[in-house]
């Protein structure tokens, strides 16, 4: 069984997060503001190299662009 | 001429035994600085007494999230309860140690017990590597076992982990290039509102869930399989966050409710002390005056 959304390079929960967010927007909307609340996400993180810390990226930015590269390979 | 060069000094050294002397000695202080310190505390007891209210209204909510997402946990592993999935015991493959800690302090001691428990797994097993969830156990960490660390996330704890957040955790770090025989997500589990316990919960690697005594009872393609760990890796972050975020909230409630009654207590004792210190004062004068009064008689 080969899935599309993992040919693209998109991981499983890369898949359940595109698809929360359709099921999100699709909602009337003042249901929509509240579950749009519960999807956002502003993490920061950090790479470490033996012991010290690499600079602090966005984890929404960093998700993309892996999965950019992957759907290449 | 020595007299008189001396008699200014002796008057000075009787002014300052003349004045008044607070009870205790040792810490002597003008009203002045009595009051400025009343004042300060006070104002620090109005800050913490804010606190401690947001906190709790904010207990409320993380408590409910809490019991939500534990049940919401606990039914994801049950499928590797039925299979009997344990982890793969020794060999030469690394464990990954997730910390679910968060980014705010001044909530007593639930980080610090996150970074003993960890620690501790470090010393049984030094064949580790970290990932930290939050910046106060990265402080931590990075002093004692800097070197284990590879990934640290920040920004969380603002307000309620939501599953949002736990997946793109569990992205990054299913993308890490090791290859880790087990995954232990370490968290302050909820026991009552006053009494934490760090503790560990399972994420399994895809070998052990296949190698699973009971596996067979269930019908897995082997292509899902990844897909149920990783799914199953942020439902156990989801739950640990979710399950930490509500201590740390009741865990500030309470320290910021000791720091409130500490300062209750300060105020008390000061104000005391200010009290008899304005009379010691109003006494020293008023002797003063009578003595002068009748010095002025003769």
């Amino acid at each position: 069984m080969a899935f599309a959304w993992k040919a693209s390079g998109l991981t499983y929960n890369k898949y359940l997060s595109v698809a929360a967010r359709v099921v999100r927007r699709s909602l009337k909307d003042d249901k929509r503001l509240a579950a749009e609340r519960r999807g956002e996400m502003e993490l920061r993180f950090a790479k470490w190299n033996n012991g010290k810390q690499g600079d602090m990226k966005s984890l929404a930015d960093a998700n993309a662009a892996s999965m950019a590269e992957a759907a290449g390979t | 001429m020595l007299s008189r060069a001396a008699r200014p000094a002796l008057r000075a050294g009787a002014a300052v035994s003349a004045r008044p002397v607070a009870p205790n000695a040792a810490t002597f202080a003008t009203l002045r600085e009595i009051e400025d310190r009343l004042k300060s505390i006070r104002n620090i007891e109005k800050i913490t007494k804010t606190m401690k209210i947001v906190a709790s209204t904010k207990l409320t909510r993380a408590q409910r999230a809490m019991t939500e997402s534990r049940q919401y946990g606990m039914t994801s592993n049950t499928v590797f309860e039925n299979a009997e999935t344990k982890p793969i015991e020794g060999e030469d493959k690394k464990t990954l140690i997730v910390v679910a800690s968060s980014d705010k302090g001044l909530c007593g001691g639930i980080h610090s017990g996150l970074s003993k428990c960890v620690r501790r797994m470090l010393v049984a097993n030094p064949n580790c590597d970290i990932v930290v969830v939050g910046e106060k156990c990265k402080a931590q960490l990075s002093r004692s076992n800097g070197r284990n660390v590879v990934l640290n996330f920040g920004g969380i704890g603002k307000d309620i982990p939501t599953f949002t957040d736990a997946q793109a955790i569990a992205d990054q770090i299913s993308l890490l290039p090791g290859d880790y025989a087990s995954i232990q997500i370490v968290y302050n589990k909820f026991i009552n509102a006053t009494s934490y316990e760090a503790t560990p919960i399972e994420a399994f690697s895809e070998e052990a869930i296949a190698s699973s005594p009971n596996f067979s009872a269930f019908e897995i393609d082997d292509e899902v399989l990844a897909n149920l760990r990783e799914y199953a890796l942020s439902n156990s972050l989801f739950w640990a966050l979710a399950e930490g975020h509500a201590c740390e909230q009741s865990a500030r409630r309470n320290a910021m409710d000791n720091a409130s009654k500490n300062a209750g207590d300060m105020i008390t004792k000061y104000q005391i002390l200010f009290n008899r210190t304005r009379q010691a004062v109003i006494t020293g004068e008023l002797v003063e005056i009578i003595t002068g009064a009748a010095a002025s008689e003769e």
